[in-house]
């Protein structure tokens, strides 16, 4: 199903090219230990007692010394129309991740029309021309598949992506295609028809998922009327037309704004020569890349949106608050945010889950994300739980979100999270895939590959005083906007205590009065 | 076995229950890290895929990857614990995997949902640790833990820096011999797990259907249960019964130990002594389900209502063979034509030419004693489910006796060994395709051996198994509608 709502969290967007010059070659290597571990707390905790005998079993032992783990060496380069080819070699498997990557998302959208971006990325793959010919939907699927692989597009915020995993001997027939779908989409009007409806009917789906739908109306009611608030209604899926997606294809799909990632058993030099052959005779179009007006979010003024969905099977409850931009200025903050969000919601045993899941028993999981733009960035919590406790969960997530400000992080738990996010990182880094979507995001971010090589010991820099300040600066009481989607019947008076007893008061709406497009969500 | 086939939507996937919200199932929504020396497609076959290549423009195909099998280290504890390892010094990091002989189809009578709800009492207090301490010496050290149940096995899953695979061997052999559940803790975790059933089952627009279809397809087996449960069974369980549930099937000849990654094997081999070794193994013989599942006599129509049922659905199921019978990779590949990718019989027909469906796939679940096929099609706005299920039988019938190209054979054979290529790619999916060869195939090298095999199946295979266990089989057939939830 296509996922027409840009909800891609955690996978933040970008506004800006940076300049870049031509031909630029850069290698770049990413050494580092594998994080030691943190204070043995836990096993003191264990045992009560330290200093065992060598055969008692009644404690752990002491972890090994720490083994050095290298990562691939970067190779970036640059073709002479602009388009940029990044490859990290690895050739323990035959296998290899390949992104063509457009630097255009769901935030280039014509304002008053969201969905073009997605419904444009999504048609990529439904026809194109090969060799002098029409290829339709279903043929390019079969050559896709045939290939061990298939043909996968998506869109995200700053991100178009196109992205095929075939075992090796595969990769040159897999590249001719994705640069063919890529240059030469047909955008056909029975595709869109034919596309269209499919995401009216996914859309179906999405609006009768409590928590889905709290996902989309709290960024609505985060960002307000900006880009990053938009969400691709039915209202608005029914008014795309071909002329958008050509628009679409004719601005941002161009080599410039281009890059081609290639992550697995492939060396620089034979995905270079490939790349030259495929897309080296792209033309850049002679008009400058456009460069879009960034605004700040315009949160909705009512602090608590509730959502009546009757007979759903449990509330979905989310919260929102104010995250770091992708600017250059908030470099150093963003490690610091990181950390702060994986104390939060980063793991099983971060706050969040320990307080609603662990310590409560009151929902399967909690758990937090952030995304970063240019004009700044959200981070949300999520939890799903049976309507008469959502009001709790509410509590203690905006609690869990705000006391974070009154007082330092333990040092045991600092270091726990921190060796939480650096394993995260590090794990992904073992597959082509995740080692693809690595590169993907930062070039989608407008972010230099060689700041991967710092990610572990930026996060083990962070120190508990940094993240209270942080806490202090962002995450506010005011600052947070919260949503509860469900049975509020079944929920009775407990969420209405739970709304702020302040100006201004919660909005209470039902799911057939929510309209996404308007500022107020609701329905004119 | 798991097929690779349910990838049209969440609410498909297979019905294994974690411990953990959101994690990927390494290995679970594919099929398993089969190593591969691909055996060569007949030589007719071959010949007819080239000229046909030729025809269509294509250019001559490439001759398929190769793979090395995996290197396993296989012994057997006097206490009868099972121990398979694999060392690759590559990364730094190692999974190690504790896989019981124990599942769904094991809860005791009156008590479905048990033996899931058992797994998340693992991470409990023990003897030597407190609640929770599993956490400690995985995720806080870079590393992770997760666990599920599925109907056949209950599998604890660990990823840490190498340098700790002696603390987690440690951890593991004081849950497997120590456990000591307090009642607040089973109180608030039993909490958890009946959030994770409304979750699963009533808030996921097509949670009920899906739940719904083990009950449907077997008539005498356990699987009849879905393994999350009920939520009245699960609150009938107690603190005694897990304790009960621990002696019965928590011991060294129930387990696997699977370790992947970067160790030393002499070392690790003397670390399992150590922590393992002293373990002992209680006299008396652990209850098995020995229930046959008779084959079905008679066609059955079923409808279920659900209160936010977006686009209505339906669902066919019949009964499939176990895991390790024969024509198990036949099944598999049947699935995989049909439902594997945009250019499957049933996306291409149902999803893309007709519109008919929003989603649509076929899945040969195979469990240990007894097999599930299901077909489903979730209606496009305004089908009606009538045409909807006979455009999926109809589309199974075209597959079981019309013509298949040798290009489409060939694709779903490199569909497969990419799949496979995938899995290989970490520890944790290598371990959990060794877990899952010893628990459904009772030996580690079927993970290699099962893509040879899957390799050589022949479309008159596909033919044949798909008439025998579809069209001329009985089905359930389940109409998935919006309305009162009985």
């Amino acid at each position: 199903m296509m996922s027409l709502f840009p909800l891609c969290l955690g996978r933040p967007g970008r506004r800006h090219l940076l300049p870049l010059s031509l031909a630029m070659v850069m290698a770049i290597t990413l050494p580092w230990l594998l994080v030691a571990s943190p204070a043995h707390a836990a096993d003191r905790m264990a045992a009560g007692a330290a200093g065992a005998a060598p055969d008692d079993r009644s404690t752990p032992p002491e972890p090994q010394p720490t083994r050095p783990f290298a990562l691939p060496t970067l190779h970036e380069q640059r073709l002479a129309n602009g388009l940029t080819v990044v490859v990290a070699p690895r050739p323990d498997l035959p296998l290899v991740s390949i992104t063509l990557l457009v630097r255009a998302g769901p935030e280039v959208d014509p304002p008053g029309h969201p969905g073009v971006a997605a419904m444009a990325t999504n048609l990529w793959t439904k026809g194109a021309v090969r060799g002098g010919r029409q290829v339709p939907a279903a043929e390019l699927a079969r050559q896709a598949e045939a290939l061990g692989g298939a043909l996968d597009s998506h869109s995200s915020w700053g991100a178009g992506t196109l992205a095929m995993t075939v075992s090796s001997p595969q990769v040159d027939e897999a590249l001719a295609l994705m640069s063919d779908v890529l240059r030469r989409p047909v955008l056909a009007a029975d595709e869109l028809e034919r596309a269209r409806t499919q995401a009216l009917d996914g859309l179906r789906v999405t609006l009768s998922n409590p928590a889905e739908v709290a996902a989309l109306v709290l960024r609505r009611s985060f960002w307000g009327d900006g880009p990053y608030g938009a969400a691709a209604s039915p209202a608005a899926i029914k008014r795309l037309t071909r002329a958008e997606m050509m628009a679409f294809q004719a601005l941002w799909v161009r080599p410039d704004r281009v890059a081609l990632v290639l992550a697995g058993d492939i060396t620089p030099e034979r995905a270079l020569a490939l790349a030259q052959r495929l897309l080296g005779d792209w033309r850049a179009p002679g008009a400058p890349v456009l460069s879009l007006a960034s605004a700040p979010a315009a949160s909705l003024a009512a602090p608590l949106v509730l959502i009546d969905m009757p007979g759903s099977g449990q509330s979905g409850v989310a919260v929102a608050a104010p995250f770091v931009s992708n600017a250059a200025a908030d470099g150093a903050s963003r490690y610091v945010g990181l950390v702060a969000n994986a104390v939060l919601g980063g793991g099983y045993s971060a706050r969040l889950n320990q307080e609603v899941r662990i310590k409560r028993g009151l929902s399967y999981g909690a758990f937090s994300s952030v995304e970063t733009h240019a004009p700044g960035g959200m981070f949300s919590a999520q939890s799903q739980t049976q309507h008469a406790t959502a009001a709790q969960v509410l509590k203690l997530v905006r609690e869990q979100i705000t006391q974070l400000a009154d007082a330092p992080l333990g040092a045991s738990e600092l270091a726990a999270r921190q060796a939480t996010l650096v394993g995260g990182f590090v794990r992904r880094l073992e597959t082509n895939g995740g080692m693809g979507a690595l590169l993907v995001g930062q070039l989608a971010q407008g972010r230099p590959l060689a700041e991967l090589g710092n990610f572990v010991p930026a996060v083990l820099a962070v120190t508990p005083a940094q993240v209270q300040s942080f806490a202090r600066q962002y995450w506010q009481a005011g600052a947070l906007r919260a949503v509860v989607v469900g049975d509020l019947g079944a929920a009775g008076d407990s969420l209405a205590a739970a709304a702020t007893p302040t100006t201004p008061a919660t909005l209470r709406l039902t799911l057939g009065e929510l309209d996404l497009e308007q500022a107020g969500l609701r329905k004119p | 076995m798991i097929s690779a086939v349910c990838t049209e939507r969440d609410a498909f996937m297979p019905s294994l229950f974690t411990r953990r919200h959101g994690l990927a199932l390494l290995g679970a929504a594919g099929l398993p890290a089969w190593a591969a020396l691909p055996e060569a497609a007949a030589p007719a076959e071959a010949a007819s895929a080239a000229r046909l290549r030729a025809r269509v423009g294509l250019p001559p195909a490439l001759p398929p990857v190769v793979l090395a099998p995996l290197v396993l280290r296989q012994r057997r504890l006097p206490n009868g614990l099972q121990v398979v390892s694999v060392p690759s010094r590559t990364g730094a990091t190692v999974s190690v995997q504790v896989w019981y002989r124990v599942g769904g189809k094991d809860d005791p009578a009156g008590r479905s949902g048990f033996a899931h709800l058992f797994e998340h009492m693992m991470f409990k207090r023990t003897r030597h640790m407190p609640n929770e301490m599993f956490d400690r010496l995985t995720e806080d050290v870079g590393g992770q833990n997760n666990a599920f149940t599925a109907e056949d096995m209950t599998a604890y899953q660990n990823e840490v820096p190498s340098n700790h695979l002696e603390r987690l061997l440690w951890a593991e052999a004081e849950r497997l011999a120590n456990l000591q559940v307090d009642q607040a803790s089973f109180d608030s975790e039993r909490r958890v797990v009946i959030e994770e059933l409304r979750e699963r089952v009533l808030t996921d627009p097509y949670g009920r259907l899906f739940n719904a279809l083990p009950q449907a397809c077997f008539q005498r087996h356990p699987y009849q249960r879905p393994v999350i449960g009920n939520e009245a069974e699960l609150n009938a369980a107690t603190l005694d019964g897990v304790r009960r549930f621990h002696a019965t099937y928590y011991r060294p000849d129930n387990a696997v130990l699977i370790v992947v990654g970067d160790f030393d094997p002499p070392q690790l081999d003397a670390w399992v002594d150590r922590y393992f070794g002293p373990l002992t193994t209680p006299a008396q013989a652990i209850p098995r389900v020995s229930v046959t599942e008779p084959a079905r006599q008679h066609d059955e129509r079923l409808v279920l209502k659900g209160p936010n049922v977006p686009l209505p659905a339906v669902a066919l199921v019949w009964k499939g063979p176990a895991a390790s019978h024969d024509d198990a990779p036949a099944l598999e590949v049947a699935a995989a034509l049909l439902s594997s990718g945009d250019s499957s019989r049933l996306n291409d027909a149902l999803v893309y030419a007709s519109r008919a469906a929003q989603a649509a796939g076929f899945s040969a679940e195979l469990y240990a004693d007894a097999g599930m096929l299901t077909a489903y099609a979730i209606a496009a706005s305004g089908q009606n489910l009538r045409k909807l299920e006979e455009a999926l039988l109809a589309q199974i019938a075209l597959l079981a006796h019309g013509k298949v190209s040798p290009l489409e054979a060939d694709k779903v054979r490199i569909q497969l060994l990419t799949t496979a290529l995938l899995a290989r790619q970490t520890p944790q999916g290598q371990a959990d395709a060794i877990g899952r060869a010893v628990l459904l195939h009772g030996d580690a090298r079927q993970a290699d051996q099962r893509i040879n095999r899957l390799q050589a199946v022949r479309v008159h295979d596909v033919q044949r198994v798909l008439e025998q266990y579809v069209l001329r089989a009985r089905r359930v057939s389940i109409d998935y509608v919006q309305g009162a939830a009985a």
